[in-house]
């Protein structure tokens, strides 16, 4: 991977690990991705595969009895690189990043806003701790925001509790909240699982905008490849704590070749294809994190399984930005082509 | 939230007026009349039926039961509480001398238990699974668990026998009655029952604030940049509140009914110990309107409780 300017952050083998009754989670297992200006990367994977611990870890969310073992989180900001990873917690330099400089948007609304307090006071106090905006402000700013967000009446919405809003307008308050200091970064983790499939294509149009217009650079967390296709510059594709395959849209969506990323486009029902369509499940079910196999961890859901493969595939660059974790890339990726 | 309010104080009326009744009933149920407690046994042997039921119609009492209650709900309203059988000194004079000493015991105790209870309820769950929250955790557990009398009869062996520093019990000693001078005599009673109450407060805040704490508007809340500090009390403590203020808010009788066995272990002279004495000495009437005032503290109190709620959290709306 080479480093150049458009990069916003990278993240460079990081391995975060959760401890339960002294055994140890490997969530996070050695993944390196980076995020660039302006651009989507969408992070998909089934559930579990630590799409959302990686998100947490870069806002340094993790709950406490987790901690990134290895690694690097390099935050590329105007005023030079900061390690995120070498940060204390909820430190007040963390703190100064997180909301201004990258913001996070999360899966349920109707649980992110706290219920006791207005849409408005929830909106200032980002701006509050990240602004030099005077009191009187924040309240024009909030409306200014959800006017952007295309929440109708923001004037008299603003005063509103969470409750009085439904689904697809808390997460436009989400959004609204999220890009208040107009981050650098937006992290959305699964923004739209909770909602309904119409209001779900308007955020993403919503998200969609916000990068075009304000060149801000999106990790959106999903487990839909269908806004993979709609949305995403580019895919890394997650499997029990490490990344698969990664690459452009083009490449992964394609030209898969690691067999999961081709096992999970091949269970996506197609629209048009009607009732009767085969649509492959992939077999078993994910490995228990504490009892992980040794080699590749997808090996016994694999219809590509070699002996080979009890040892853990190294990460082969297959082109100037596709890379895959898999002996048999080459086979696979020819099979993709027919 | 207004019209709330004024149709809750309406409702208030006739519930206040059933109870009224149910207590007069089953005055009415207890065995004997008015005459038979002015009259003693010996006395009542030798006087004549005709004379007994000149004296029942000269008190009113041969009048229909529904009559009488009529009377005794105008003489309530006005302010006339009737007269305790033993002893015949009027009611509203012995919660006079009483309610003050309940007040003065039972408001400390609540005012120390909210603060305290809250306070270290919010520092056990921010700080889940060391060594404080597990000392906090113990100690309350002890303290909810332990019954009042005992803990109240080993602080006075402690402190009023072995080391002799405060009164064993009472309020005020003849021939003192400055504020000074009753103090110690507070102290002991206020701190056992605030102990009693706080650990409750604190086990109910600390459980209610993990709950808080746990949910997802705390995470977004630190993913917006807000100091520890901002994160814990204006999101997690703020939301935890709503539950705590409900078990103090029905806490809040005890400032008129007192705490029945602090008041009697401490020989503490408060409406609590006034109860026990009067149903001890079959004192139906003083035993009556204390039940009735009681009654009609737990009514208030869930009314503000019911306020307090809604004006603390916006999802509670009152008006449907």
């Amino acid at each position: 991977m080479t480093q150049d300017q458009d990069v916003a952050l990278s993240v460079k083998n990081l391995k975060t690990f959760f401890y339960t009754n002294k055994r140890c989670n490997k969530a996070v297992n050695g993944v390196s991705f980076d995020i660039k200006k302006g651009k989507t990367l969408c992070i998909v994977g089934e559930s579990g595969c630590g799409k959302s611990v990686t998100a947490s870890t870069i806002m340094q969310l993790l709950p406490t009895l987790s901690r990134i073992e290895e690694g690097e989180i390099t935050y590329h900001s105007e005023n030079g690189d900061i390690r995120i990873d070498q940060l204390e917690r909820n430190g007040e330099k963390m703190r100064s990043i997180r909301g201004s400089e990258i913001a996070m948007i999360f899966q349920d609304p109707m649980t992110a806003l706290n219920p006791v307090y207005t849409i408005g006071f929830q909106i200032s106090e980002s701006l509050k701790y990240h602004t030099d905006l005077t009191r009187t402000q924040y309240k024009t700013r909030a409306i200014e925001l959800l006017r952007d967000m295309g929440i109708s009446l923001p004037e008299s919405r603003v005063d509103d509790y969470p409750h009085s809003y439904s689904g697809g307008m808390r997460q436009r308050a989400m959004i609204a909240m999220a890009m208040s200091c107009s981050p650098k970064i937006l992290i959305a983790d699964e923004p739209t699982t909770a909602l309904d499939v119409t209001i779900q294509a308007q955020i993403f149009e919503l998200m969609d905008t916000l990068k075009k217009e304000h060149g801000t650079a999106i990790m959106l967390i999903t487990h839909d490849m269908g806004v993979v296709a709609e949305l995403a510059d580019e895919v890394a594709v997650m499997y029990m704590g490490n990344i698969v395959e990664a690459g452009t849209v083009d490449e992964v969506l394609r030209n898969p070749t690691h067999p999961y990323t081709r096992a999970l486009l091949a269970s996506i029902p197609v629209l048009g294809k009607g009732k009767h369509q085969d649509i492959t499940a992939i077999p078993g079910s994910t490995p228990d994190p504490y009892d992980r196999p040794n080699g590749c961890q997808f090996a016994d859901r694999c219809a590509y399984r070699i002996d080979a493969c009890d040892v853990m595939p190294e990460e082969t660059q297959i082109g100037r930005t596709h890379r895959v974790m898999c002996w048999r890339h080459e086979e696979v990726g020819a099979n993709a082509a027919e | 939230m207004l019209t709330y309010v004024i149709r809750r104080i309406l409702i208030l009326i006739p519930m206040a007026l059933i109870i009224s009744f149910l207590v007069y009933l089953g005055l009415e149920l207890t065995p004997g009349d008015a005459v038979s407690h002015m009259i003693s046994p010996e006395m009542m042997a030798s006087i004549s039926a005709e004379r007994l039921d000149a004296l029942r119609v000269s008190l009113g009492l041969e009048q229909p039961f529904i009559v009488r209650y009529w009377i005794w709900l105008q003489g309530m309203l006005q302010g006339n509480f009737g007269y305790s059988t033993a002893g015949g000194v009027a009611i509203h004079a012995i919660l006079a001398d009483r309610l003050p000493a309940t007040l003065e015991l039972s408001a400390v105790a609540l005012v120390f238990s909210t603060i305290f209870g809250c306070v270290l309820g919010v520092i056990s769950a921010l700080k889940r699974g060391s060594t404080t929250d597990n000392v906090l955790t113990v100690t309350g557990m002890l303290g909810v668990s332990i019954p009042e009398f005992f803990f109240g009869l080993v602080a006075i062996l402690i402190f009023a026998l072995k080391l002799q520093w405060l009164p064993v019990g009472g309020r005020l000693l003849p021939g003192y009655d400055s504020y000074w001078d009753h103090l110690p005599h507070v102290i002991m009673p206020a701190l056992v029952l605030s102990i009693m109450m706080t650990a409750g407060v604190m086990r109910y805040a600390r459980s209610s604030m993990l709950d808080a704490l746990s949910k997802e508007y705390i995470k977004t809340a630190r993913s917006k940049g807000l100091p520890e500090w901002r994160v814990n009390l204006l999101h997690g403590f703020r939301v935890a509140l709503t539950p705590v203020i409900v078990l103090i808010g029905f806490r809040l009788p005890v400032l008129i009914g007192g705490s029945v066995i602090i008041e009697q272990v401490f020989q503490w002279p408060g409406v609590g110990s006034e109860f026990i004495s009067a149903v001890r000495s079959q004192d139906y009437p003083l035993v009556m309107m204390i039940a009735l005032l009681s009654v009609m503290a737990v009514l208030t109190a869930s009314l503000l409780v019911d306020i307090l709620t809604a004006l603390i959290d916006p999802r509670v709306r009152l008006d449907k």
